[in-house]
């Protein structure tokens, strides 16, 4: 098989298993060590929410390695003015006082809002473009806070008929943080590389993008103990995305990102869910063939 | 009368051609033996031996009653040695099955070491899935059998596990036929055909997933029982392929081992606790050895490298 019939099967299967999942979807993957891909749609803006947690730790870790930060600093963080959530310090109900690191991991492990915004505070939203920009990540950009997210989708759902989606400005990347499946393959694979930042630094980083707590999306199409996901997660009303890298024991490793909207506005879509994965294996499998 | 002592008696004394070293060969006092002969004589109505001072010779109607009395008497001790080796569980009927798709070679060396291992033993052996076999072995129509797992099997006993790597089966012209052995990765595209997922949906489920971990997904997977049906199937082309151990060869489809045997099929003996008797232990002990060295099944694999995963919930 060349070079190019595979990726273009591959893009055949992925597309046709995002259809039969009652979604449409983007992905981009990309072999870490070769620089080979395969692309759905992968170039297209896509609004990122909780996917940018990642430029968000990977500036925290670059600042840290630039000595512009101390990552071990600790923060008193009051139960006011905490940003909205679902899981960590979110739905916590004392004060508490965390590292900036430890913070970063309850950031992964759960997609923690308050926790990212305590982050994006400390970080800044220039320095994370910037370092964005420096990586050769033009089109991620950050706009707004997870909170500032939390105050569009609630203006959202106050639409006359809040099933109906389309006008959701958390869903349009010119209004909200964007940025496009391949940026996002691109970013996970220079933290894979040490070119966020090397050394302990860099080994953090990873071991805390290994942290995740849910396996229903990208993780889902590995089902191999011996196979690593390290992933990220970002869910909007009928949007579904992950991001991850994929590490094999011969070494292999590949940066995959997904995004999929549902025809369905539910919350609850198990096959949605599921199609990250299985499309993600698809395009892994095939990069693995070359 | 007991028959029987009595042509043992009546041999003795044919054997040493006198009473009294017959007696003391026998541990019997020479008048009782003598008793005894007489006895046999008047149950037969004619007379045995001719006596004198020299001894006892067998008069022309003793040495045919000779003759008749020996294979008799081997075939009684023959009969003795079984009864003892069934009361030992050496031998006697074992009810014991093995799964579709073992390997005739397999088959082959466990029937002969059990034959070797237990030369009376008689072993009514039947080809039977895992999960027939489960619920025979536990309905007790079974007395053992080999079993696949993963094997959701409450309550019964396992004998150590063995690893039967698979290859795959191919019609004889297809492309990949022609190398030694093929990579999972090569079959991509291809229809797979496997039992019905009911029959084991663990080992179903399991050996898709290692599939998959080894770059395999098969577009279609088509539940096909039997070997002979199977190889119908892909010798009719359409690009249908089997995952199996090594088969007896049959002209139309070839098989091939799979680079760096990525798929094994897990098996070991199963038994009902308490219901170890020596013939199943025999039989346990035969099928280990037969398809270790016989059946191309090895003892281990190496160990996979795990990850953690928060889902776990225990760092181990």
């Amino acid at each position: 098989m060349t070079n190019q019939v595979l990726p273009r099967k591959a893009a055949a299967r992925i597309t046709a298993a995002f259809t039969d999942a009652g979604v449409t979807g983007r992905l981009h993957a990309l072999d870490i060590d070769t620089g080979a891909t395969v692309s759905v749609a992968g170039t297209q803006p896509v609004p990122t929410s909780s996917l940018h947690k990642v430029p968000l730790l990977a500036t925290l870790y670059r600042e840290a390695a630039a000595g512009r930060l101390d990552r071990t600093r600790q923060i008193e963080i009051p139960t006011e003015a905490r940003t909205p959530g679902l899981s960590g310090l979110a739905v916590m109900r004392d004060a508490v006082r965390l590292s900036l690191r430890d913070l970063a991991t309850l950031v992964v492990a759960v997609s923690d809002n308050a926790a990212a915004d305590v982050l994006w505070r400390e970080v800044g939203l220039d320095t994370v473009n910037r370092t964005m920009a420096e990586l050769g990540l033009p089109e991620t950009v950050a706009v707004h806070l997870m909170t500032d997210i939390h105050d569009l989708l609630r203006a959202d759902r106050a639409a006359p008929d809040p099933s109906d989606v389309n006008g959701f400005s958390a869903l349009d990347p010119a209004r909200t943080n964007r940025s496009t499946p391949q940026e996002l393959t691109a970013l996970f694979a220079a933290v894979w590389r040490d070119e966020v930042c090397g050394g302990e630094l860099g080994a953090e980083l990873r071991s805390l993008l290994g942290g995740q707590a849910w396996t229903h999306r990208l993780a889902s199409g590995f089902p191999f103990d011996d196979v690593r996901v390290s992933g990220k997660t970002a869910t909007l009303p009928t949007l579904r995305a992950e991001a991850a890298v994929v590490e094999y024991p011969d070494g292999g490793r590949y940066a995959v990102a997904v995004f999929t909207r549902a025809a369905s506005p539910a919350t609850v879509l198990p096959a949605a869910d599921a199609v990250i994965g299985t499309t993600a294996r698809i395009a892994v499998d095939a990069l693995r063939l070359r | 009368m007991d028959l029987l002592a009595h042509l043992r008696y009546f041999r003795a004394v044919a054997e040493e051609q006198h009473f009294g070293r017959a007696a003391v060969r026998l541990r019997l006092a020479q008048p009782s033996l003598s008793q005894r002969i007489q006895r046999l004589e008047r149950e037969f109505g004619v007379r045995l031996f001719d006596r004198g001072r020299g001894g006892a010779v067998l008069t022309p109607a003793g040495r045919l009653v000779l003759a008749q009395a020996e294979p008799l008497l081997d075939a009684a001790d023959r009969l003795q040695s079984v009864v003892g080796r069934l009361q030992d569980g050496e031998a006697g009927t074992l009810r014991a099955a093995v799964p579709d798709q073992l390997g005739g070679a397999a088959v082959a060396a466990l029937l002969t070491t059990f034959r070797e291992r237990s030369p009376g033993g008689e072993l009514d052996l039947r080809e039977l899935n895992s999960r027939d076999q489960v619920a025979e072995l536990i309905a007790g129509t079974l007395d053992v059998g080999i079993v696949r797992h993963p094997n959701p099997a409450a309550g019964l006993a396992f004998g150590p596990i063995l690893h039967q790597p698979l290859g795959v089966l191919l019609p004889s012209d297809d492309p990949l036929a022609a190398q030694p052995s093929v990579d999972l990765r090569a079959l991509a595209g291809r229809d797979l055909a496997m039992p019905p997922r009911a029959t084991a949906p663990a080992l179903h489920d399991e050996t898709l997933t290692a599939c998959a971990r080894h770059g395999f997904t098969p577009n279609t997977v088509r539940g096909v029982e039997g070997l002979e049906f199977t190889r119908a199937l892909i010798m009719a082309g359409a690009g249908l392929v089997a995952l199996i151990p090594e088969p007896a060869p049959a002209p139309g489809t070839i098989w091939r081992p799979l680079t760096g045997d990525p798929l094994t099929w897990r098996t070991s003996v199963a038994w009902r606790p308490g219901h170890d008797g020596p013939a199943v232990r025999i039989f346990a002990e035969a099928a280990f050895d037969a398809l270790r060295t016989r059946g191309g099944m090895h003892t281990s694999v190496p160990e996979q490298q795990r990850f953690p995963r928060p889902v776990s919930e225990f760092a181990l």
